[in-house]
């Protein structure tokens, strides 16, 4: 676990330095005010939505730079809300995100792809409840003195421990839980 | 035995409800007094699901059993009862049907003040009959409680009457809502006497 936390830290720094080589080339952003991060899912075949506040992404990216382009996704969990409490105290506790323990969820992404009609790809690495795998990101994006990114992806939730144990049972809730995502942003100062 | 109710008799179906009924409400009792203190696991879950799936059953089974007695009838009033204990008993099943709707139908707004899911016997969502709501919930939640308590004590007064129609008064009462020859003794005096 060390060693993969290690792993993680040492990409991000690099992939860190890397951007800082490259933000002549492609714009910097900050996440600006009227941005959200939800997610969906079912319980008992009853739908669910559900938030993260306070999350906060930094980007930079061109369309016609893609190779230069970066997306760095801090969200934090213990803040995570379905606006019912007895779910958020689940969510929140040991056998889903263990918030305790693992304060965040990080998605960083360096790999990018027009998929053709204004729509784009980021193949990122999610590292959420100590664990990390590829996640894809497919988004579009709307220029403009303040840009709008709106993506979509599928985390699936078993693959980070989230709901562990008796909780892994499919049939109370899908392992495929659909993120979406509108991120204003500003340009860095 | 014949399905449908005769002048002297409680017919198959009308007894098979309310057996049915007094046996689910005991499970109901079960399920119901242990499920709280569970801890919080897909176990819980699944006890409070099955706590209102046969809620829910028993409702409808309510609403078939009261459409079966208006449209069979009923088994005349037995002869000897004093009128003062036929109204208390009258009205002491008229408040035992109220309850068997009030009962399912508070703890269906119950579960509609928590936003969680009706997921009946794992095969079908109902929806709320009611808006999620904490404050909702804080008055229904004891309600449906209350209401349970108010029927288990109705219950056994109406059986404990029962029993004393069929040990002390030794008429029909209890046996009539049993299968024939199943309490053979109070029948048999009455038929003999009657011979």
């Amino acid at each position: 676990m060390h060693e993969s936390r290690l792993r993680v830290l040492s990409s991000l720094v690099l992939a860190g330095g890397l951007s800082m080589a490259t933000t002549a080339m492609a714009a910097d952003y900050i996440q600006a005010a009227g941005s959200s991060l939800v997610f969906a899912g079912s319980y008992q075949g009853q739908a669910f939505t559900g938030r993260f506040p306070g999350f906060s992404t930094r980007l930079t990216f061109d369309p016609a730079q893609l190779a230069t382009s970066r997306l760095d996704v801090t969200i934090p969990l213990a803040s995570a809300t379905t606006a019912n409490k007895d779910y958020d105290e689940q969510l929140r506790g040991d056998a889903f995100f263990d918030a305790r323990k693992y304060a965040q969820a990080h998605y960083v992404a360096t790999k990018f792809r027009s998929l053709g009609g204004g729509r784009y790809a980021a193949d990122g690495t999610l590292t959420l409840h100590g664990i990390s795998k590829p996640v894809t990101l497919t988004f579009t994006w709307a220029a403009g003195a303040q840009p709008v990114l709106s993506g979509k992806a599928t985390v699936r939730r078993l693959d980070f421990g989230v709901g562990s144990g008796d909780w892994a049972d499919t049939s109370l809730i899908p392992d495929a839980i659909a993120v979406s995502t509108k991120v204003v942003l500003q340009a860095a100062k | 035995m014949s399905l449908r109710n005769s002048d002297e008799r409680w017919g198959a179906v009308s007894q098979g409800f309310h057996w049915l009924i007094v046996a689910l409400i005991v499970v109901m009792a079960y399920l119901g007094l242990t499920m709280v203190d569970l801890p919080n696991t897909p176990h819980k879950i699944a006890v409070y699901t099955l706590h209102k799936s046969i809620g829910i059953s028993i409702l409808a089974l309510v609403v078939l059993r009261l459409g079966w007695r208006l449209y069979a009838g009923r088994p005349q009033r037995l002869t000897g009862i004093p009128t003062w204990q036929s109204r208390i008993a009258s009205a002491t099943h008229a408040a035992l049907y109220v309850l068997l709707f009030a009962v399912p139908l508070s703890g269906w707004v119950v579960n509609s003040s928590t936003g969680f899911p009706l997921h009946w016997f794992n095969l079908v969502n109902l929806p709320p009959i009611a808006s999620k709501s904490d404050a909702l919930h804080a008055v229904v939640r004891p309600l449906h409680e209350w209401l349970f308590w108010t029927l288990i004590v109705l219950a056994c007064v109406h059986a404990a009457a029962a029993i004393y129609h069929h040990l002390f008064q030794r008429d029909d009462t209890l046996a009539r809502m049993l299968p024939r020859n199943w309490l053979r003794a109070p029948s048999t005096d009455r038929e003999s006497s009657h011979a």
